[in-house]
């Protein structure tokens, strides 16, 4: 550069190279064609750097982890996204949401398909989120470090189930107008307990509840306005910081779990790029691990260094087309099947059935037996068991396996074949039969708070895990079991709820041989 | 995106791949992107249509000038034929009112003639005439949204 | 080497994607209103008949149509396809482009009523199905013998309710029960509201109230008709109705035969198809929600004049007594419905027991208290009724029963009663061809009246006289039966 510059030289010797500057500056390291600048690439970035520089080949197997976690992440975006667009339109009043609503169906554009993909997007979250926790379950991955993790994911799958439920009562029809009711009356659902107990009187904690949550006695306008405060920002709030606690920890809990001993396989070229390297200080027949300042046994600072690849374009090439895959999934959905929008909110009009959204009708139906232990004390019960298990599973075997070992596929189809028989068992006495009511028809109400098919259920639940510890003296059998067979029951009672249950919650073995009204 | 897509050293079988994939994910991503903003545009207005009926020809004789007041349009009528004016100030949208040698804005002062060009005032425009139509149950049919040639007069039977 | 698992995926979801996107855009861009309005504009330019009329056809933009009507909280959009709603060329135009048939709209400009007002139906629809918002009926449901019926309880709900909407549009032959929203029956009489009106008459004069309550006015045995008009379809009981499943088609089909839709039902009506059309009209009339006052027309007319004894009998009494003239068995109230106009009763009772009757009411029995408190009438209006019912007394007073002339004997008038009573009103007094003795009307009545009422028998009824002029019991005989008869309540049944 001529020292004898004048300064509009300088000046427009700046402006000409405006263009490149600017990508340096956000570039810092230059092109990522090199090892040191792809990691740089992926360290340096503000989005990026929560990944680590390097990715074992394990966390690439797409029959490792199957996505989920990555499709549920990409559903949450899409659907916010969707519900961004969404409420240029949507206005949160009882008098003009379901008109809104309507309206977007009807004359906006693509407002239709937005808001089925905003619609199965969020209820997508629902079935991947539960398949993650799945997949997290059985390939031990709650294990070495990674428990507080695990408790994390838990307060992430009840806030999907918050945002989902509330997303349900915003288009302020008959559907939404019944499901607010029934979670109402969930809410209220302690006043069973406090009732049978006598201790109403002194504070009566359901309908305290309930009403905080409608914002008066009766599902009305406030109800709305509250129903839409929560899913527009206090649970996307919390969600938001509980998704960024929970990938910061994956990333200090040393990346996803992979198994003590690695076998790399010939078919694993097909997950990666190998880059050409071009330029850069570093010899192409060599790699270097990044000093991490990370807990745990990291792919940088382990001996496995050789079987983890660089993120850029690894990675990230694996993410985006996830992404794409996920979002061409829904998009497909939601061409083909709309989201139901049925006549307007009528008080006057009970739906018959009123039925919760799917992923609640499995409470639903532990809510036919008792309003208290379906509403509020199995799923409390179901979700503390759920939170406890890395801590009453402390065996660090088989850590990144899935099923651990041939034992543990024995157990888990054990469960699920019990399970299944003694869930479906229970249900068809209790469709035939009836309970305690249907026999004595004074029977106290405490009675069927402790004892209905809902807690004998759980009670055979953790009975045949526990026996399932003593017979193979491991407590990651027994989790397994315990684990199986709460997705046993899950799926079940939700099936039941859905497809086997019809007005005045009789059973009825399809929809079609519902009454005609 | 990837540095293999900008290699430009004939493109291979791989190459083919990876443009194709990611030439794919851009082109869709372009497409919602203008998709989104498109839905931004809306189809409807909750607000009365532009176009409105007057009422038929006849209730407009020569000379007579009216002004409909929740259209904010003067309707005027001479020998030349019946032609409509904006009650709307080109400055900042206050209403003008009719004086004897023109319109008059009451807010910031500017000044039109008869014909709605500037006389006076802050007004970068003279106000505009509008489209007349007739409707085919012979009403006329004023759109606001289409602005015609100062002095186009319509003739109706 | 390549990561070609991952770019295979992208590139084959990314094809999906792109098509799915095309696919869809297709459907923003290619609605249903937007070939009703290319035709439309063919059918325009086809029709033109000079240079000037092309030009303009041609330069027909096609856009959505919306009628934004903020004071009535509607926006209508059903001109979007019914495009041709005021082009006199389209009279004889296929429907949507027909032009609005008579001169309807010459009053009721578009720009201020919109479409549903009148018509109902969705309004912000632009699609046929959704906007007419019509419920078909399964194919093999239409018709109402008893195969059907069955056919029609087995058939899946699942096809009916594609289209969540509570208000279908409106067929024809209910129109008039719009006009009535806004105009008042004097003016309908001549302007086209005939169904309307003569709907409205058939309900004062077939009894409707008798059973119905209207502005907290008639009967309770019925359900409350207020805004019954505009009520969802959720509040019908639709599964035995043919046809289209709408309310319209239920309240005509429960005008014909109220017990083939309600089996439980008690109402008792006898009218004709049309006469069940003009009730269906009427009533879907009566709707709840209120259009604005700068949108109605209901003039202020003098008051016309307060109903007579005759028009108040009609309007709540003769739905059940009908005539009042004979008394006869009824099968649906499963009890007799007295004769109240029967001289032979009326000789029998004072106007002042008529009336205690008519604002008490029967405790019961379907016979409604009409006071103020309860059905809504005012005292002048039960007087009225009383005295018309009681015009047919006749004028010969009937021959006195002394009941102090002679001591009664329960225990024999017992066993009278179980020879020549029981046979009709039941070995308890239950009641079965004869009334309930047991009723209070019955029990709280004076011995006097009991006794001349079995002495002299019923005209026109089953009740024959039972005195010496008739069966030939003797006075005595005849009091001690009533005073058994008055037993009768505290007796077990």
């Amino acid at each position: 550069m001529n020292v004898n510059q004048s300064g509009l030289d300088k000046f427009k010797e700046n402006i000409l190279s405006l263009g490149r500057s600017f990508t340096e500056s956000y570039l810092r390291s230059g092109k990522p064609t090199s090892d040191k600048s792809r990691t740089a690439a992926i360290v340096n970035n503000f989005f990026l750097h929560v990944q680590g520089a390097k990715t074992h080949i394990n966390t690439l197997r797409p029959t490792y982890t199957l996505g989920l976690g990555l499709i549920s992440l990409f559903l949450l975006i899409i659907t916010i996204v969707s519900g961004v667009l969404l409420m240029i339109y949507y206005n949160p009043s009882i008098e003009n949401a379901y008109n809104s609503v309507k309206d977007i169906n009807y004359v906006v554009f693509a407002g239709k398909l937005m808001r089925n993909i905003h619609k199965w997007g969020g209820e997508g979250m629902i079935i991947t989120v539960l398949l993650h926790m799945a997949r997290v379950f059985y390939t031990s991955s709650y294990k070495k470090g990674r428990e507080f993790n695990w408790i994390v994911g838990i307060m992430l799958l009840i806030l999907t189930f918050g945002i989902n439920l509330s997303g349900y009562m915003l288009p302020w029809d008959q559907l939404s107008y019944w499901a607010l009711l029934i979670v109402a009356n969930i809410i209220q659902s302690p006043k069973e307990l406090t009732d049978s107990l006598g201790i109403t009187g002194l504070f009566d904690i359901g309908a305290f509840s309930k009403e905080i949550f409608l914002g008066g006695l009766n599902a009305g306008k406030e109800a709305l306005t509250r129903v839409y405060l929560l899913h527009i920002m206090l649970l996307p709030l919390f969600l938001f910081i509980f998704l960024g606690v929970h990938f910061w920890r994956i990333r200090k809990d040393g990346g996803l779990t992979k198994p003590d001993i690695y076998e790399p396989k010939p078919w694993d070229s097909n997950l990666m790029s190998v880059p050409d390297k071009k330029g850069g200080i570093f010899p192409t027949n060599k790699t270097y691990g990044l000093m991490e300042l990370a807990h745990g046994r990291t792919p940088a600072v382990d001996k496995d260094v050789e079987n983890s690849v660089l993120s850029w374009p690894n990675l990230l090439v694996a993410e985006l087309a996830v992404f794409v895959a996920t979002l061409a999934g829904v998009v497909v959905y939601a061409f083909f099947i709309d989201a139901p929008l049925k006549e307007l909110a009528n008080p006057l009009i009970p739906e018959n059935p009123a039925k919760a959204p799917w992923y609640f009708l499995g409470l639903q139906e532990l809510l036919s037996y008792s309003a208290f232990m379906g509403g509020v004390g199995l799923p409390g019960i179901a979700l503390l068991g759920l939170a406890l298990i890395p801590y009453l599973d402390r065996e660090q075997d088989y850590v990144g396996t899935w099923f651990s070992n041939r034992q543990g596929k024995l157990v888990a189809l054990q469960a699920l074949v019990v399970g299944t028989i003694v869930n479906i068992g229970l249900l068809v006495f209790t469709v035939n039969f009836g309970w305690f009511r249907s026999w004595w028809p004074k029977v106290p109400q405490l009675l069927i708070t402790l004892i209905n098919p809902g807690n004998i259920w759980v009670g055979f639940m953790i009975v045949w895990s526990l026996w399932v510890i003593k017979k193979t003296g491991s407590t990651r059998m027994g989790a397994i079991a315990l684990f199986t067979m709460f997705v046993v029951s899950y799926v079940i009672f939700t099936m039941m709820g859905t497809l086997f249950r019809g007005p005045n919650w009789d059973f009825f073995w399809s929809t079609s041989q519902w009454p005609v009204h | 995106m990837s540095s293999e897509a900008q290699d430009k050293s004939g493109v291979s079988r791989r190459d083919f791949l990876n443009i194709a994939a990611f030439g794919a994910a851009i082109v869709s991503a372009l497409g919602m992107l203008a998709g989104m903003f498109r839905m931004f545009k809306a189809n409807v207005h909750y607000e009365e249509s532009l176009k409105f009926k007057i009422g038929k020809p006849e209730t407009f004789p020569s000379g007579m000038s009216r002004k409909i007041d929740d259209k904010n349009l003067f309707v005027l009528s001479d020998e030349g034929g019946i032609y409509a004016i904006t009650a709307i100030c080109q400055h900042l949208g206050c209403t003008v009112f009719a004086t004897e040698w023109g319109y008059q804005c009451p807010c910031h002062g500017s000044r039109y003639d008869k014909d709605g060009n500037v006389i006076g005032g802050p007004a970068p425009r003279a106000l505009p005439w509008y489209e007349i139509t007739q409707g085919a149950d012979g009403n006329l049919i004023v759109d606001a949204s289409k602005e015609v040639a100062k002095g186009t007069k319509y003739k109706f039977s | 080497m390549q990561s070609r698992f991952y770019l295979s995926l992208m590139l084959i979801s990314g094809l999906v994607l792109l098509m799915f996107m095309a696919f869809a855009g297709y459907r923003e861009l290619a609605p249903e209103w937007k070939k009703y309005q290319k035709e439309y504009k063919e059918l325009l330019v086809k029709g033109a008949k000079d240079e000037n009329a092309k030009k303009m056809a041609k330069n027909f933009s096609v856009e959505l149509q919306q009628l934004y009507l903020g004071d009535l909280k509607r926006v209508d959009r059903c001109t979007s396809c019914h495009i041709g709603y005021d082009n006199p060329a389209m009279a004889n135009a296929k429907l949507p482009f027909k032009q609005h048939s008579g001169d309807y709209l010459k009053n009721h400009s578009v720009e201020k009523y919109g479409c549903t007002i009148c018509h109902y139906g969705q309004g912000r629809a632009p699609e046929k199905d959704e906007a007419h918002a019509a419920i078909k009926a399964t194919a093999h449901a239409a018709g109402a013998g008893a195969q059907e019926k069955q056919a029609r309880k087995a058939a899946p709900t699942g096809e009916e309710h594609k289209v969540h909407w509570d208000f279908p549009i409106i067929p024809v032959q209910y129109i008039q029960s719009s006009c009535s929203q806004c105009h008042d029956s004097e003016f309908l009489k001549n302007k086209g509201g005939g169904k309307v009106v003569k709907g409205e008459e058939f309900f004062r004069e077939k009894g409707c109230k008798g059973c119905h309550k209207l502005n907290s006015i008639g009967g309770d045995l019925g359900k409350a008709l207020d805004g019954v008009g505009s009520q969802p379809i959720a509040y019908f009981p639709m599964k035995d109705v043919a046809g289209e499943r709408n309310t319209y088609s239920w309240h005509k089909q429960h005008f014909v035969d109220p017990r083939n839709l309600v089996p439980e039902s008690e109402m008792k009506v006898n009218v004709t198809e049309e006469e069940a059309d003009f009730l269906a009209t009427y009533v879907l009339s009566l709707r709840a929600e209120e259009v604005p006052k700068k949108y109605r027309r209901i003039r202020d007319i003098a008051p016309a004049a307060a109903p007579d004894g005759e028009a108040l009998y009609k309007m709540y009494c003769i739905g059940c007594h009908t005539t009042g003239k004979e008394s006869m068995y009824d099968e649906i109230f499963r009890r007799t419905i007295p004769s109240i106009k029967n001289p032979a009763f009326l000789k029998a009772v004072d106007d002042k027991y008529i009336k205690t009757v008519v604002t008490e009411g029967r405790a019961g029995t379907q016979m409604t208290s009409w006071k103020t408190t309860a059905a809504g009438l005012t005292e002048q209006e039960v007087d009225k009724i009383v005295s018309y019912v009681a015009n047919d007394r006749p004028k010969d007073k009937p021959e006195l029963f002394d009941v102090t002339k002679y001591k009664a004997d329960t225990k024999r008038g017992e066993d009278i009663y179980k020879v020549r009573c029981a046979l009709c009103h039941g070995k308890k007094g239950e009641g079965a061809l004869g009334i309930n003795l047991r009723n209070p009307v019955v029990q709280n009545a004076d011995l006097q009246f009991l006794a001349m009422t079995a002495r002299d028998g019923r005209a026109n009824t089953p009740m024959p006289p039972f005195g010496k002029k008739g069966v030939g019991l003797s006075d005595q005989d005849l009091l001690d039966v009533v005073s058994y008869v008055k037993t009768l309540s505290k007796a077990k049944k």
